[in-house]
């Protein structure tokens, strides 16, 4: 193994891989926490709030995730201080907001595929709104969101590469910046030699390493959920 | 509360359209290119698949669960900057439709297959007692019916590849995102760059949406309607 | 016995009186630093401004891949000649010259990074631009810097004469970004939103030339010898330290520090610490020393970077 493995390889795994998982995980609990509240809010028969978040659903499935996180990062900060977010926050806010536009809409239709029936035995039972909906319209809606939700997961990892054009680092900006420090001649601290090939080729193998197991078990969910 | 920015979206835009519009043209240029693409590939390794072709099918498989399992970034980085090192060097121009093709052909291969399995074996078996042979049925029955079973899903495999062409500013090819980020650093007239890119892309993908979802009562099939 | 020890006690106060208006006159630092003490001493430097006092440290932004100005080193460490100034900066306030954090900012995150607080002061490469003085402030200059184009060995680039036709990549934001782009239209320009990949547009030949500051291009000319620089120069600016919009606090007192960094020609020994030795000569011309002074093009002629040739 030559030399610049090494270093190379530590600093992708601990800074690079940390960061990808740090941000996805973020951005996953985020997701799924104000998505499945959206999602379940929406199905109420009051136009305004139904309007408002159908308007936050398509804006944030329709913007390009790469704006978004540019949106963050740039113009936020310009309201007010405290809206100063590091690289990596933002990325992980524009991550949840796009996520939890997804999840929202899945669990609209999750919610709405439960038969009108349990709504009526649990209302005679005593159930308020919310009361139905913690204890008898969730739960089951939930069951059929999580193939949804391990498709999220894989699309948030697999998304969590656009942190690199705010500067965040995560797996593949530290690959780049690898490979350009290799590049480097001895003067500027590299070796004079181009690893792209194999550095950027880590990189997929080890995206494919997390994603493809997540992509089976969706299928393979899917498939015993759709009774 | 005095504002940290001034807003000045006329002038914005007065001064820069042509540069935007420019921009604009390459993502749809791209973007169109890249959705035939993804069309023609995924009709026919989603067929290869569905009719399990040997080795086509297999290898259509690894090129699916690869192109669908890694990160479009990723494989916009390999195809500009890994490839030279074995001396394939991409013009920024070639990788931006090339790269967004692939992604959406891998994703619609998935889109078909599905298409192309769902054709109730009834039609099939139906084209057969009819004397056509294996192509014939799949031109005539298994393709159209197929495709129109697959509308929804490929329709948004090319709403994402059109989303996605937004990723080709690490590359520096002057799309609209790219474009509208460089002037931004050159004016810092950050809410208008920002306006002007919510906007159009938001009107692109919501009237394509629109337009796809009434395409698609038109060419559902009579059952499903 | 007893007369001994108190004169013992009284030199011991006298000496403690003396280190302490000695540290309290060297870092310019105090909790209220306009309201006079007792004892007469030289004119006192700015004090320090609050929000960094508070912090304890700076945060300056500076560049990250443009040696000799802002680079990483092999041990992972921020290093450089904009780096060293900061790190004078830090021994000025605080004593220490590590109490100063650095934020990378290329060159079209500087101007985002002063506006919105991010950092106290951007020291990378900044080029002074009326354009950008209306959105924020210079420190006075410390740097003449001027633009060269690096061209392979081969190439038939001459000067910026010669760019019909050809392409050139700069960095996004730059002064030559906005000098392309209004001057050759005939010329197609890549713009990539830092330098390391605007070495690799050229590296990779998908650029004919890459136009930049000199000092940095010079360094990579010397490392790589498939390389040159043309001999014209062009866009003569000079860098300053970019200061958010009305922190006159912050700007008095670089700019102070500044000057006292020159009176004890601290440049020229910056500048020896980071550029090989056969380059020193000839970029010593472009330091603050004592005998050296330079400032800013005068206000009535037009900004360099809108003048076309």
């Amino acid at each position: 193994m030559p030399d610049w493995v090494e270093p190379v390889a530590r600093y992708m795994f601990e800074v690079g891989l940390r960061g990808t998982l740090k941000i996805a995980a973020i951005a996953v609990v985020g997701s799924t926490l104000v998505g499945v509240v959206l999602g379940t809010l929406i199905t109420i028969r009051f136009w305004p709030s139904r309007w408002l978040i159908r308007l936050y659903i398509e804006v944030w499935r329709g913007l390009p995730i790469i704006v978004t996180i540019f949106a963050v990062f740039f113009l936020l900060p310009t309201l007010g201080s405290q809206l100063d977010f590091d690289p990596f926050t933002s990325a992980a806010i524009g991550l949840t907001l796009w996520g939890s536009a997804q999840v929202a809409e899945a669990t609209r239709g999750a919610v709405a595929s439960i038969p009108h029936e349990q709504h009526e035995a649990a209302s005679a039972l005593g159930f308020g709104w919310v009361g139905r909906h913690t204890y008898v319209i969730l739960p089951q809606a939930l069951r059929r969101l999580i193939p949804p939700l391990v498709g999220l997961l894989i699309g948030v990892i697999q998304n969590s590469t656009l942190a690199l054009v705010i500067g965040a680092r995560e797996l593949l900006s530290t690959a780049q910046q690898s490979v350009d420090r290799l590049t480097a001649p001895p003067a500027f601290g590299g070796i004079g030699e181009i690893h792209a090939i194999e550095l950027y080729g880590a990189v997929a193998v080890v995206f494919f390493l997390i994603c493809f197991p997540l992509s089976r078990l969706a299928r393979f969910l899917e498939q015993r959920l759709v009774v | 509360m005095t504002l940290a920015f001034t807003y000045d979206l006329g002038s914005y835009v007065a001064e820069n359209w042509e540069f935007l519009l420019k921009g604009l043209e390459r993502t749809l240029l791209v973007s169109a290119i890249a959705i035939v693409g993804a069309f023609v590939i995924g009709a026919v390794l989603g067929a290869a698949r569905a009719h399990h072709i040997p080795v086509l099918s297999q290898l259509a498989g690894v090129y699916v669960e690869i192109f669908r399992n890694t990160p479009i970034l990723v494989q916009i980085f390999f195809l500009y900057y890994a490839l030279p090192q074995v001396g394939i060097k991409l013009d920024a121009a070639t990788v931006a439709w090339l790269s967004v093709m692939v992604w959406g052909g891998a994703y619609n291969t998935e889109n078909f297959r599905a298409g192309f399995e769902a054709v109730a074996a009834r039609f099939r078996e139906a084209a057969s007692a009819l004397g056509f042979g294996k192509l014939a049925t799949f031109l005539n029955v298994t393709l159209p019916i197929g495709g129109r079973i697959a509308l929804p899903s490929s329709i948004n495999t090319y709403i994402a590849v059109l989303k996605n062409t937004a990723l080709l500013y690490p590359i520096a090819y002057e799309e609209l995102t790219t474009s509208a980020l460089q002037i931004n650093a050159l004016t810092l007239e950050t809410w208008e760059t920002f306006t002007v890119l919510g906007v159009v892309y938001l009107t692109l993908v919501w009237s394509l949406s629109a337009a796809i979802r009434l395409v698609e009562g038109r060419l559902a099939l009579p059952e499903t309607r | 016995m007893r007369r001994l020890l108190a004169v013992a006690v009284i030199a011991t106060f006298a000496l403690a009186a003396l280190a302490g208006l000695g540290m309290a006159a060297t870092s310019g630092a105090g909790p209220d630093a306009s309201a006079p003490t007792a004892t007469p001493k030289k004119p006192k430097l700015p004090p320090l401004p609050r929000e960094v006092r508070q912090r304890k440290r700076w945060i300056f932004g500076v560049k990250c891949d443009a040696p000799p100005f802002g680079y990483i080193n092999v041990r992972g460490e921020n290093a450089g000649f904009d780096v060293e100034i900061a790190h004078w900066f830090a021994r000025f306030a605080f004593g220490k010259p590590n109490r100063v954090s650095f934020v990378c900012t290329p060159t079209p995150a500087r101007e985002p990074a002063l506006t919105t607080g991010r950092v106290d002061a951007v020291i990378a490469t900044f080029t002074y631009t009326r354009d950008r003085d209306t959105r924020i402030d210079f420190s006075r200059a410390y740097y003449q810097a001027t633009g060269r184009l690096l061209v392979p060995n081969d190439s038939t680039i001459r000067s910026a004469g010669d760019l019909s036709g050809k392409t050139v990549v700069t960095t996004s934001g730059s002064i030559y970004d906005r000098w392309v782009r209004k001057c050759f239209t005939n010329t197609k320009l890549v713009v990539t939103d830092n330098f390391t990949n605007a070495l690799l547009t050229f590296n990779q030949k998908r650029a004919d030339t890459l136009m930049w500051d000199d000092t940095v291009l010079v360094g990579i000319a010397a490392a790589d010898r498939n390389t040159k620089l043309t001999n014209d120069t062009f866009l003569a600016l000079p860098y300053g330290i970019g200061i958010k919009q009305g922190n006159v606090a912050m700007k008095r007192w670089i700019d102070s520090r500044l000057e006292v960094m020159r009176k004890r020609d601290l440049f020229y020994t910056i500048l020896r610490n980071n550029i090989p030795t056969r380059f020193v000569a000839g970029f010593s011309r472009n330091i603050l020393r004592p005998k050296v002074t330079f400032g800013y093009p005068p206000a009535d002629r037009p900004s360099p970077e809108t003048v076309c040739p």
